[in-house]
């Protein structure tokens, strides 16, 4: 037995270790890693009714990605435009999504953690009373407001902003409402633990000097929170890329979501390994994107989820 | 001073601004479960109804949904909190320099997206099955494992960090007494480690549970035959929305804030009750004279839980004994007599227009009064006002005949204003 296994059995007995060992490598190995490689290995096979999986056709091969890029074999155009395009206004729109929440909840998240006072508890359950709520169910709510004959409308209209019902489905904004109000939770968590435990003498000391209020956030505060800045970006941008439910709901009739997409793959064409294949484009495009962001703000990873 | 002040009411508007984003659908979707109209609104008002909530009862695909996302919700509690409290530990002995490259494995599932690891958990059992030579419906395709052990795989990760925390505080030494003392490593497992662990593993448990029940992106991949509340809601919230939905909306709205508040109202008292023993004498504490605060003394949560406790019993109350019908009848009979008011305001304005335009023909020249005899053309009298005057007026006739239907006041408006306009174009 090798020393470090003896070390451990040692300090937890071997009941207690083994339980443990057991279970983290049931975890790490078998729920987490072996899934995704095999996801990945997936996405390289051919779609083949099940008796002649593991027999001569089972071959490696590009052709599901290459269904991203280029379309159907044969199809009347050169790249496979829709596809594409799904998947750039995804990106895009989570991004869109991250930086408009990220505005929201920072005043918010710093308010929070420098005051102090009974009602900030108040605060702070009215904040999370809402992420106890089904993610259906909130999406849900946001459609009532939304809709053609909604609240909003009949607002709007009555007070003469509007002179017919305006389309927010059709026009995307329910679904930015909807993706925005479902991770706000996610963003000013982290933003508010890092402030909280920034010292008030430092504001305090930046005032003294003459500091104005954007320069005390830009220069104080903002640099001191960007561990738990990035780490609700990063948050939000992979949860809003990678929603289902909102899009499903909240999303107009012409406009897809790049996980509708798979979710289409999976169960309306049954077309495993090209959906396989289209998660691990969103799932890696996703990591690279945020490794790419995390440089250019000088951003180190062990900083995120803490 | 004038400056700071502005500041403050900028922040006090943001902050309504903010809320009113945050709960405000919540508000808006509880209203709708109360209002009698067959699609969920809140504007305009019509009556008071609680059948939404006797409809969500009856509905059975809701209950069996309920079931198995409790199901799923236990299995995934117990799995998730054992691995993620086994991570954690393993978190605190782990060789230092595996201890980064570990750390991001375990956290990894809370950021990989939810389909990502739906499909994979799907993909990878999908294939174990077939390695092992199982048949098509093996416990290994089963949905009810295939969703605890999918959900599993990312809420592991939110226990882990939740009991991290905890972890961080508890003194090894602690655990080396009891084994110098003769306790085994089991023993002092179960009587030092867990006893201190017991509020985060209580509270992992919670967020476990909560986060099973609402997860929609993994599950619907795995579900199987066991569809969770979450699939089934969505896939009756795609296909056509009731107040139904917002019926369950509210009674969940309504669980969360009573469990928010019991939880703040018991955090609370104990906050209190130490501050009371902090300064009641020794002589106080030992004779046993020592007196408890009250439960709702200084304490805003409790208060507010007791008047949602009243509030709800209230309303339960006069849901049993309330009829909306006659209200339902009042409204219909409303809307009845709002159409036919309109229709005889429309056809006192066409009455009104048509004798303006009688007296503006007899004043100007014959030609004009010519034209009706052209009528024997191709167009017929299609174009020539009065004919269309007598067609609304039939029309209207019937309308308010038939508004027994209920649709009276939903066409009746519309066709008659399009009638008009039509009618406008051929002056």
């Amino acid at each position: 037995m090798p020393r470090f296994l003896k070390e451990f059995f040692d300090r937890n007995g071997l009941g207690i270790g083994s339980l443990m060992l057991g279970l983290v490598l049931f975890w790490t190995i078998g729920l987490i890693i072996l899934p995704q490689l095999s996801m990945l290995d997936f996405s390289f096979r051919p779609n083949l009714p099940p008796p002649e999986i593991g027999g001569p056709k089972d071959v490696y091969t590009m052709e599901n990605y290459k269904y991203l890029v280029f379309g159907p074999e044969g199809g009347s155009q050169d790249y496979n435009a829709v596809d594409l395009k799904v998947f750039y206004r995804t990106l895009v729109a989570a991004i869109f999504v991250t930086i408009f929440n990220l505005i929201l909840c920072y005043p918010i998240a710093y308010y929070l953690a420098q005051t102090k006072g009974n009602h900030i508890r108040i605060f702070a359950l009215m904040l999370i009373i809402p992420y106890w709520i089904n993610e259906i169910l909130r999406a849900f709510a946001l459609r009532i407001i939304f809709g053609e004959t909604g609240v909003l409308n009949n607002l709007l209209v009555a007070a003469g902003i509007f002179d017919t019902p305006f389309d927010f489905v059709r026009n995307d904004i329910a679904l930015y409402a909807g993706l925005g109000y479902a991770y706000i939770l996610l963003m000013i968590f982290p933003i508010y633990n890092v402030i909280e435990s920034l010292d008030r003498n430092q504001i305090e000391a930046a005032r003294d000097m003459g500091a104005s209020w954007p320069m005390i956030h830009r220069r104080v505060v903002i640099p001191y929170a960007k561990p738990g800045i990035s780490s609700g970006c990063t948050m939000v941008f992979m949860l809003s890329a990678g929603a289902l439910a909102a899009p499903q709901i909240l999303g107009g009739p012409s406009s897809l979501w790049f996980t509708q997409l798979i979710y289409q793959q999976f169960n309306d064409n049954s077309d495993w390994p090209q959906g396989a294949a289209y998660a691990v484009v969103l799932l890696v495009t996703c990591i690279l994107l945020v490794l790419a962001l995390m440089r250019v703000f000088k951003v180190n990873m062990g900083d995120i989820g803490k | 001073m004038k400056n700071l002040s502005f500041m403050r009411l900028s922040i006090w508007i943001y902050l309504a601004v903010f809320f009113a984003y945050l709960l405000g659908p919540l508000v808006i979707m509880s209203i709708t479960a109360f209002n009698s109209p067959e699609f969920p609104r809140a504007t305009p008002w019509e009556c008071l109804t609680f059948e939404w909530f006797s409809a969500l009862f009856q509905d059975e695909r809701i209950l069996n949904g309920i079931k198995n996302s409790i199901l799923v919700g236990a299995g995934t509690v117990v799995l998730s909190v054992a691995m993620g409290l086994a991570g954690a530990l393993m978190l605190t002995q782990i060789w230092p320099k595996l201890r980064a490259t570990y750390y991001t494995i375990i956290i990894a599932p809370i950021l990989v997206p939810g389909v990502v690891i739906g499909i994979s958990t799907l993909v990878f059992w999908d294939r174990i099955n077939r390695m092992v030579g199982l048949g098509a419906d093996s416990f290994l395709s089963n949905g009810l494992f295939l969703t605890v052990i999918g959900q599993s795989t990312f809420i592991a990760s939110y226990c882990m960090l939740v009991l991290v925390a905890r972890l961080q505080r508890y003194d090894t030494a602690l655990t080396e007494a009891a084994l110098d003392l003769g306790a085994t490593h089991a023993q002092a497992f179960r009587k030092v480690l867990l006893p201190f662990m017991k509020p985060a593993i209580a509270s992992a448990a919670v967020l476990a549970f909560l986060a099973s029940f609402e997860n929609y992106n993994t599950t619907t991949f795995t579900f199987g035959e066991y569809p969770t509340l979450t699939i089934e809601l969505a896939q009756k919230v795609r296909y056509g929305i009731t107040p139904a939905i917002s019926a369950l909306a509210f009674i969940i709205v309504l669980l969360t804030v009573f469990a928010a508040l019991f939880n703040e109202a018991n955090i609370r008292r104990k906050e209190l009750v130490a501050e009371a023993r902090k300064e009641a004498t020794v002589e106080e504490l030992s004779s046993g004279q020592f007196k408890l605060p009250g439960f709702l003394s200084s304490n805003w949560a409790a208060v507010a839980l007791v008047i949602v406790a009243c509030a709800t019993v209230t309303v339960v109350g006069t849901a049993t004994v309330y009829s909306p019908q006659q209200c339902i009848a009042d409204v219909q009979e409303q809307k009845r007599l709002e159409t036919e008011l309109r229709i005889q305001e429309l056809k006192r304005q066409r009455e009104l227009r048509r004798q303006q335009q009688e007296a503006e023909q007899g004043s100007s020249t014959a030609p004009a009064q010519s034209k009706p005899a052209g009528n024997d053309s191709g167009f017929g009298g299609v174009f020539a006002p009065t004919n269309l005057e007598g067609e609304t007026e039939q029309q209207g006739s019937t309308e308010s005949e038939g508004n027994n239907s209920g649709f009276g006041g939903v066409f009746a408006p519309s066709t008659l204003s399009g009638e008009d306009t039509s009618e406008g174009s051929g002056n």
